[in-house]
């Protein structure tokens, strides 16, 4: 166990008509230079850059000489895998609850319709492949992403309502308000969607599905699940 | 055999007063037939209720609906409204007709329009125009001109008043034949009139009297009955000595 004295240097300009004398002060901190069960905080010491690679969750700081954490979490050591040619371990931050998923290009989201418009729906996302978020992101499926074939003929009335689920594609982060989604694909589109008299409904084909109350056929963009 | 009322293969509330909740046709008891349900009836499971308060009205063989008025107008397709404009945006002209939610009204939609001639309605412009696209998610959607593309008096209505009514005089105004104080009052003036079924109305006619007379003769119509609509227009008329 080897206890790291680390001394942190504030320059203060001393108030006097004549040249800017320097006051250091000197911060002496006790860090445990391994793998614990104490909680690290951002800003805390990790180790020397020498000795360490940043991993996820720490950083360099700025002068180059000492890693650091970012996150709030337990840290974790990886030897360095063999054969490479840097020898140092990696440190990274793990267990640390504040990431939920995000979603990224090319990821299949679940989300749910919210408000549908002439030439857009709007949709929250609820799930990014397979895992809960932990926040609100706002997606819209446009109109020429609802379907491959026929794009401008589309209409968003018959593709969706507010309140349906649906899987799509993340295409793109999209602008400051939203993400861009897609449901051009067959398995992409309405997974589950309510009557006008509140029946969950059972997929037909493609293009419609069907109340088990009333057996009216509501037309939506329908996904093909196996 | 139940003799509720309501519960028969026959009902028995056609032409009366519904309010909502009453149950108008049972469907477990009729076999193989097919009913057309028109506005304010809805079907829950086996029975066929009603959704909005007033008359229940059946049209021989198969056609029940609920007629009732109302002060705010619900959109639907093929309905002529008179609305204002409220804005100009890039691609259509934002209009309220008295809808939970503002109309579009395309800045092509009119006859003859390209992007050269676009019309210069300003705020406030009164305009003739018909629903094309009504569902309760969206926006509804206007159109000036007919469904083979005339104008067809479709557009802006100039000079005249407008006042607002309920949505079932507006109803009585345009039905056939011609309602009794529509008539009455033709006899003796010339006037015309635009009626939307968002329940609003304009009149226009050559001298400001006349457009007062036919205002309140209108207005007062509402709850009279053919006959007493006729006796009230006349008299009207022979206050302002136009006999």
């Amino acid at each position: 166990m080897h206890v790291r004295r680390e001394v942190i240097h504030i320059h203060l300009p001393r108030r006097s008509t004549s040249k800017c004398d320097m006051v250091g002060m000197v911060i002496e901190r006790d860090s445990v230079g391994e793998e614990g069960d104490d909680v690290v905080t951002p800003g805390e010491f990790l180790g020397e850059a020498t000795e360490f690679i940043a991993g996820k969750g720490a950083y360099v700081s700025p002068n180059g000489r000492s890693v650091r954490a970012c996150l709030t979490g337990r840290r974790k050591v990886t030897a360095a895998p063999p054969g490479s040619h840097d020898n140092r371990s990696t440190i990274e931050i793990v267990g640390h609850k504040a990431h939920g998923a995000v979603p990224q290009p090319g990821s299949i989201v679940i989300a749910r319709v919210t408000k549908v418009m002439a030439r857009n729906a709007s949709a929250d996302i609820m799930c990014v492949d397979s895992k809960a978020v932990k926040e609100k992101f706002s997606g819209i499926i446009r109109q020429q992403d609802v379907r491959a074939t026929e794009i401008d003929k589309v209409d968003m009335y018959q593709s969706f309502r507010p309140g349906d689920i649906v899987r799509a594609l993340v295409l793109s982060l999209g602008d400051a308000r939203a993400y861009y989604l897609s449901t051009a694909k067959n398995e992409l589109g309405v997974v589950s969607a309510q009557s006008i008299s509140g029946g969950t409904m059972v997929p037909i084909s493609w293009t419609e599905m069907q109340c088990p109350l009333t057996g009216q056929i509501e037309q939506r963009k329908v996904a093909k699940v196996d | 055999m139940d003799v509720d009322t309501g519960n028969m293969t026959q009902t028995n509330l056609v032409d009366k007063v519904v309010v909502p909740g009453d149950v108008v046709l049972d469907l477990t008891k009729m076999e193989n037939q097919t009913i057309k349900l028109g506005s304010g009836l809805h079907q829950d499971c086996d029975y066929i209720s009603v959704m909005q308060a007033g008359k229940l009205r059946l049209s021989k063989p198969n056609k029940y609906w609920v007629e009732s008025s109302q002060k705010r107008y619900v959109p639907r397709l093929e309905d002529t409204v008179l609305g204002i404009v409220v804005e100009h945006r890039s691609d259509n002209f934002l209009v309220d007709i008295k809808a939970p939610n503002l109309a579009f009204l395309p800045v092509l939609a009119f006859e003859g329009g390209t992007r050269r001639n676009i019309p210069k309605f300003e705020t406030g412009t009164l305009i003739y125009a018909r629903v094309v696209k009504a569902n309760g998610i969206m926006n509804p959607e206007l159109s000036c001109t007919d469904a083979s593309g005339k104008a067809a008096e479709f557009g802006q209505l100039k000079n005249g008043y407008m006042f607002e009514t309920s949505t079932g005089l507006a109803r009585m105004l345009l039905s056939s034949p011609t309602c009794p104080v529509l008539e009455a009052l033709g006899k003796k003036i010339s006037f015309e009139t635009a009626v939307g079924l968002n329940g609003r109305v304009w009149v226009n006619a050559s001298s400001p009297d006349d457009v007062i007379l036919v205002s309140n003769a209108i207005m007062r119509s509402e709850f009279l009955s053919g006959t007493q609509q006729r006796i009230m227009a006349e008299k009207l008329l022979e206050r302002l000595q136009k006999s």
